[in-house]
């Protein structure tokens, strides 16, 4: 059966407008959370958000968009990614174009990112607004195949938070199928007064920067972003570099709670054990994981009840939602672009706000900056509302 | 993958018998409601309380049959925009207590995986679980998973299936981008209105579907799809579709088609109809329950009665008779606003 490879990676985040930018504050192990300065909302001043830094009209600039009306900046951020991923991979207007090319993307907010132009549409009080045909969660998607003139298979996930790994996951098995030469997959989810409340009304926000693993965690710190990765039949780019081989990947659902997960962890082992399954590798063969993190009470202590059941002995860890904050639909796509990062460049970066670890399973995240990191196989794991839970494994080409 | 079990909540009486025994539900509205079944039966009332139509018609139509086939081993939905009610309703709350503090409920119903979640939750499946948002694609995205799936070995039995409801809120936005007809229309006249618009529909049909089988309905064979097409990908897409399977387009006897009474929308289908697929007897759905992004997992309930031998319905639907043989392949072919076009291939 055919490999499947990333040649080429594209990522925004509140640590970097580009891989270069995100990549070396990752390694200067500096969280890119705090005041947001272009999201409006009434949490602005007491929550921290690792916000994007760069303004809608400055996005716009930059994708040589100004002046185009109705593009929410979940397109936005999702243009900039999908455009850096793509040129990274070289892939020709041809290529983009051909029937063998998929994209599949991601969001959970999508254009609900605009929420009052939003409520003043759906409640009919005034003019349409610029946005009124760009509410849906696969209207960003329809931009960029528009944008980029893609003829073959596209597709939206909304898996709350693993979407983007759900992403990765389609696209690797269309290649597999033979359906498929090429996939972009990722994701894109930005700032929402929509998202904020919600979670704000479930009472799973930090009013500090998230502590992911921490003893006194409370809650996680939202984030906004996006990021994209461009998959290839390894027999047809062999001109290119491989970034990275897709080795496996596991979906399952915890079917216990809507919004929270379960004590025994079902859905997180199970998409864990389901990666490592098609990945034909044991447990002991991961390196290193890239964990979900979230920094909520019972995110992180069932993450880790998981990882010890998978594991046993628990491989290095780290969120680096600590970094980017929770990027909801994106986070799947922009941790996997990470742990490629780390594996490529042999890093591991601390895992930050972890003063006082988990230490029920004897081990703590990554403590410090590792350059000297051996990782052949690194394992980034999704879980989402609605019990979605997705893990995904990367080896070393 | 075949077909062993369906379900579906509609404009129509189909969730019981009477549909299938030939009896038509005549609209009226601006909009085309489901006929919902009386769900207490076996939804708890606490539960369903909390529930927006969109989950509520989910679970009305999936669970039936995530009890009757326990041994489902995963659930994939499309909804293009899962439960809108509750999501403006959360908007409002946002808005109208500025941001003050809210109760989650309807955020925690708004998000469009919370079909598939609740099935997985009720039913105790910890199975492959996914959520597709495409828009006029999400049900074919969630068909060819699934052909995936069978393909790979991975899974045996699915539960899969096609959602949308309509909220005051997104027939506002949606009229406001000029979708739907100014005029007030009856059903039987809607497909020949010859006015821009359409009208808005909603429903839920969810399927099981298995990768061997000795009894079942009907086969689906294949999905593809396109946008942003012309004519000349239309024509590719679907030949090549086709040529995955050895079949000609002469083979297709049986066309079902997404006319919703919109002239600007009319020609796409007109060209397969009446070019492509000249000698290919034809149908229509959405004159039974207006127009509705995920309407195609409906077309695929009809289909599959009908590659079943049930013919009570046929005057309701037909447009075209070429000949009076039991349908062997049919062809469903849909586009949303003209962007997303989706086939879908059934066979017996």
């Amino acid at each position: 059966m055919s490999k499947v490879v990333v040649t080429g990676i594209g990522v925004v985040s509140a640590i970097g407008n580009d891989v270069a930018a995100n990549h070396a504050q990752l390694k200067r192990c500096e969280t890119g959370i705090g005041k947001a300065n272009h999201f409006t909302s009434k949490y602005v001043d007491s929550l921290n958000f690792a916000e994007v830094k760069l303004s809608n009209e400055e996005l716009k600039a930059k994708l040589n968009l100004t002046g185009k009306k109705g593009i929410s900046r979940t397109a936005l951020l999702a243009i900039l990614a999908f455009k850096e991923a793509i040129l990274h991979a070289g892939l020709s207007e041809e290529e983009i174009q051909s029937y063998r090319t998929g994209f599949i993307s991601s969001s959970t907010v999508g254009g609900m990112c605009n929420t009052d132009e939003l409520y003043a549409d759906a409640n009919l009080k005034g003019t349409p607004s610029e946005f009124v045909s760009a509410y849906g969660g696969g209207e960003h998607t329809l931009r960029i195949i528009e944008q980029f003139g893609i003829k073959g298979f596209t597709s939206t996930i909304n898996t709350a938070c693993s979407s983007s790994a759900n992403a990765i996951m389609l696209g690797s098995r269309l290649i597999k199928s033979g359906r498929l030469d090429r996939v972009i997959v990722g994701g894109a989810d930005s700032l929402a007064k929509y998202t904020v409340n919600g979670f704000n009304a479930l009472m799973i926000l930090s009013s500090n920067p998230c502590k992911p693993f921490d003893n006194q965690r409370d809650g996680l710190t939202l984030g906004e972003g996006a990021g994209y990765l461009v998959l290839e039949r390894a027999e047809l780019s062999e001109d290119k570099e491989h970034l990275a081989e897709v080795l496996g990947y596991g979906n399952a659902n915890d079917a216990f709670h809507p919004s929270a997960t379960s004590d025994e962890a079902f859905g997180p082992c199970l998409a864990m054990e389901r990666a490592l399954i098609s990945a034909k590798i044991d447990a002991s063969a991961v390196d290193y994981i890239n964990a979900h993190g979230t920094g909520t009470p019972n995110n992180d202590i069932t993450e880790m009840f998981a990882f010890h059941k998978t594991f046993g002995k628990i491989p290095p860890y780290n969120s680096t939602k600590s970094y980017t904050g929770h990027t909801l639909a994106a986070s799947g796509a922009i941790e996997s672009i990470f742990s490629i990062l780390s594996m490529r460049s042999n890093e591991l970066y601390p895992s930050l706000n972890c003063v006082d670890p988990i230490s029920n399973y004897n081990t703590t995240p990554i403590q410090e900056l590792n350059t000297t990191a051996d990782l052949k196989v690194v394992m980034s794991n999704s879980f989402g509302f609605g019990g979605n839970c997705t893990s995904v494994i990367f080896s070393k080409v | 993958m075949f077909i062993t079990d369906l379900k579906a909540i509609s404009p129509q009486l189909t969730y019981n018998s009477e549909f299938l025994a030939g009896k038509k539900t005549s609209h009226k509205d601006k909009v085309f409601n489901v006929i919902e079944p009386d769900y207490m039966e076996f939804i708890p009332k606490g539960l369903l309380r909390r529930m927006g139509k969109a989950v509520r018609m989910g679970v009305g139509a999936g669970l039936p049959l995530v009890k009757n086939n326990t041994d489902i081993d995963g659930v994939l939905i499309g909804t293009a925009n899962g439960g809108l009610e509750d999501c403006i309703k959360f908007l409002n709350q946002i808005v109208e207590y500025d941001e003050g503090t809210l109760t989650p409920t309807n955020f925690v119903q708004s998000t469009p995986n919370a079909v598939a979640g609740q099935l997985a939750l009720m039913g105790g499946n910890r199975g492959y679980n996914i959520t597709y948002t495409n828009g006029g694609t999400s049900f074919e995205n969630a068909l060819l998973d699934a052909l995936l799936l069978f393909e790979e070995g991975t899974n045996k039995k699915l539960l899969i299936g096609g959602i949308e409801e309509i909220s005051d809120y997104n027939y506002n936005i949606d009229s406001l981008s000029n979708k739907f007809k100014s005029e007030l229309i009856e059903d039987r006249d809607l497909l020949s209105s010859n006015t821009p618009g359409t009208v808005c529909g909603e429903g839920a049909a969810l399927f099981v579907v298995e990768n061997e089988a000795d009894n079942y309905l009907a086969q689906i064979l294949d999905v593809a799809q396109i946008t942003y097409p012309n004519e000349e990908d239309i024509t590719q897409c679907l030949i090549e579709m086709l040529n995955r399977h050895d079949l000609k387009l002469t083979d297709i006897d049986t066309l079902m088609l997404g006319y919703n009474g919109d002239i600007n929308h009319n020609s796409w289908y007109e060209y397969l109809e009446d070019s492509l697929l000249v000698n290919s007897n034809s149908f229509s759905f959405k004159n039974l329950i207006g127009d509705y992004r995920t309407c195609t997992s409906f077309a695929t309930w009809l289909a599959a009665h009908m590659l079943n031998g049930e013919t009570s319905f046929y005057p309701h639907i037909s447009r075209r008779t070429v000949n009076t043989d039991s349908p062997k392949n049919i062809l469903i072919y849909n586009h949303f606003d003209t962007v997303r076009h989706g086939f879908i291939l059934l066979t017996k």
